[in-house]
């Protein structure tokens, strides 16, 4: 017979199995399946068989209900899914049931997508919101404010400070580099800084730079207060407040 | 700058039909790339349409559409710049209104990464997830970011990077062209340098091969056309699960006078031949 174990960050809270009755989920302590968060809705899903097949159906939830990653209203269910609801999810054990046509050996997953499909904005905010309150490891907010500056302390250049708000940064003789470094037979680009998703990297140009007396070869990631030397200019890149 | 580029497209060696779609129009330096989506062959008609209307509406110098703007367009940008944005916009309404007007087109949609070089100044646009990389200096460099599900979560730090390769959702896209009536347009500029290589590709090259492998594959294959047939290639040998559409586009050096013929000349005698030449 089919079960539905509600956990909690991996803790088994309650079990329950599934019937000729539909199980109901909520916060509301009447639901076979009662889930105390606040997140959740009074009457929020409900699991039940229909026609051989397990099924889960959001009852117009505030905030939804996914069947592994996917926000759903209705969905077949498959022996090891997860419904998500809160930051609580419920585990299907299938298994002691009538074959369902579906490879159990495979990683566990919702409707499945081959196709590429776009989600609209609501649904995009939510299951955003939704894997966030799941994963709860946004690192986000600490040190966003903080602007990277290169401040050079050595060799000539047409400015002190540079703030990096580009997301390619030369450093060169080039009339189009961010950091102009001044004198006789310098190169065009001699290092580059480049921004991605976790922070600053700085790469070789036609020279190879060094960063805190290290030579770089190929991107490294700058982390705060680190010297960078290149082309007889020095500098520190600071994330500034 | 002297510019050189080539493309290649592919069906791969799974999927039946092509969706994706590419133009590359030499006497702008324009590059577009779209992979579509959708059933039926609707996923060709919703990439074809996209690149058509960029195309055309970039070549169009006419005084009427000179002057329009749609969308969020900055005016510190270049004039190729807003362009090139508006074209977009343009693009996302045609296939909108088309899928409107025609049922059977419900929920088709397509990415596009378009790329235009004005003397050193290269204009982005972007919405998807097809990407565009600079190899600048042997550093491989994402300048388009991902708008899929995954790519989401490890930019909110949800999923880690090799959690989201594995992941099923890789083809949840949260903007597309075509899926409603106003969408959001990543636009950029940036300056290009000689010997910068850009490369437009669709996922079906970067589920397939890696980035140490693309930046490779661009530093030792000078020619455009055969980087981008090698690269199509290398994606097939993985099991081509889709289709594969790469644009390379390599920017010369700048012509500076003697100086430039003497530093050109003094490479030559140095590597013996021809390696200078696809610079």
């Amino acid at each position: 017979m089919a079960k539905l174990s509600l956990m909690f960050e991996e803790k088994t809270v309650k079990e329950v199995p599934v019937g000729s009755r539909p199980i109901s989920i909520g916060r509301s302590p009447d639901n076979d399946l009662p889930v105390d968060n606040l997140a959740v809705s009074n009457y929020h899903a409900r699991v039940y068989f229909e026609g051989g097949r397990l099924v889960v159906e959001d009852l117009d939830s505030l905030n939804g209900t996914f069947v592994n990653e996917l926000r759903i209203e209705r969905a077949t269910l498959h022996d090891g899914d997860s419904i998500w609801v809160g930051k609580h999810h419920i585990k299907v054990d299938a298994s002691g049931d009538a074959p369902v046509p579906w490879d159990s050996g495979r990683k566990a997953s919702a409707p499945r997508i081959n196709e590429t499909m776009v989600l609209d904005t609501k649904a995009r905010r939510d299951m955003l919101q939704q894997a966030s309150a799941a994963g709860e490891r946004v690192q986000f907010a600490s040190g966003r404010l903080k602007v990277p500056t290169l401040v050079v302390i050595g060799g000539k250049s047409d400015q002190k400070e540079y703030m990096l708000t580009n997301k390619l940064t030369v450093i060169g003789k080039s009339a189009m580099a961010t950091v102009k470094i001044k004198g006789w037979f310098k190169p065009a680009m001699a290092a580059q800084i480049n921004q991605r998703d976790d922070g600053y990297y700085l790469g070789p140009g036609e020279k190879m730079p060094t960063v805190n007396g290290a030579p770089v070869t190929g991107p490294v990631r700058l982390n705060d207060g680190d010297l960078i030397e290149v082309s007889g200019l020095r500098m520190n890149f600071i994330y500034r407040e | 700058m002297r510019i050189v580029s080539g493309g290649v497209t592919d069906v791969g060696r799974v999927r039946t039909n092509n969706e994706d779609c590419f133009r590359i129009v030499e006497s702008l330096n324009l590059y577009v790339l779209s992979d579509g989506m959708g059933g039926e062959a609707h996923g060709e008609v919703a990439s074809e349409l996209a690149v058509e209307t960029i195309v055309k509406h970039c070549m169009d110098t006419g005084a009427e559409s000179s002057g329009m703007q749609i969308g969020n367009i900055e005016p510190i940008w270049s004039e190729k710049t807003k362009r090139l944005t508006t074209a977009v916009h343009l693009a996302n309404k045609n296939i909108y209104e088309s899928a409107e007007a025609n049922p059977d087109q419900h929920g088709m949609g397509a990415t596009l990464t378009a790329a235009w070089i004005d003397g050193q100044k290269l204009s982005i646009a972007h919405v998807g997830d097809s990407r565009l990389y600079l190899l600048r200096s042997g550093t491989l460099q994402q300048l388009t970011s991902d708008h899929s599900l995954v790519a989401e979560q490890v930019r909110r730090g949800i999923l880690t990077a090799a959690e989201a390769e594995e992941s099923e959702m890789q083809s949840v896209l949260l903007r597309a062209l075509g899926a409603v009536p106003d969408i959001e347009v990543d636009t950029e500029e940036h300056i290009l340098f000689a010997r910068d290589i850009l490369m437009l590709c669709c996922d079906g090259l970067t589920r397939m091969v890696t980035e140490p492998e693309i930046a490779g594959t661009l530093q030792a294959e000078t020619d455009p056309t055969k980087a981008a047939e090698k690269l199509v290639a290398l994606a097939n040998e993985r099991g081509g699960v889709d289709n594969i559409t790469v644009i390379v586009v390599r920017v010369g050096t700048e012509s500076r006078g003697w100086f430039s013929w003497l530093r050109l000349w003094g490479r030559k005698k140095a590597a013996g031949n021809g390696s200078a030449g696809g610079r």
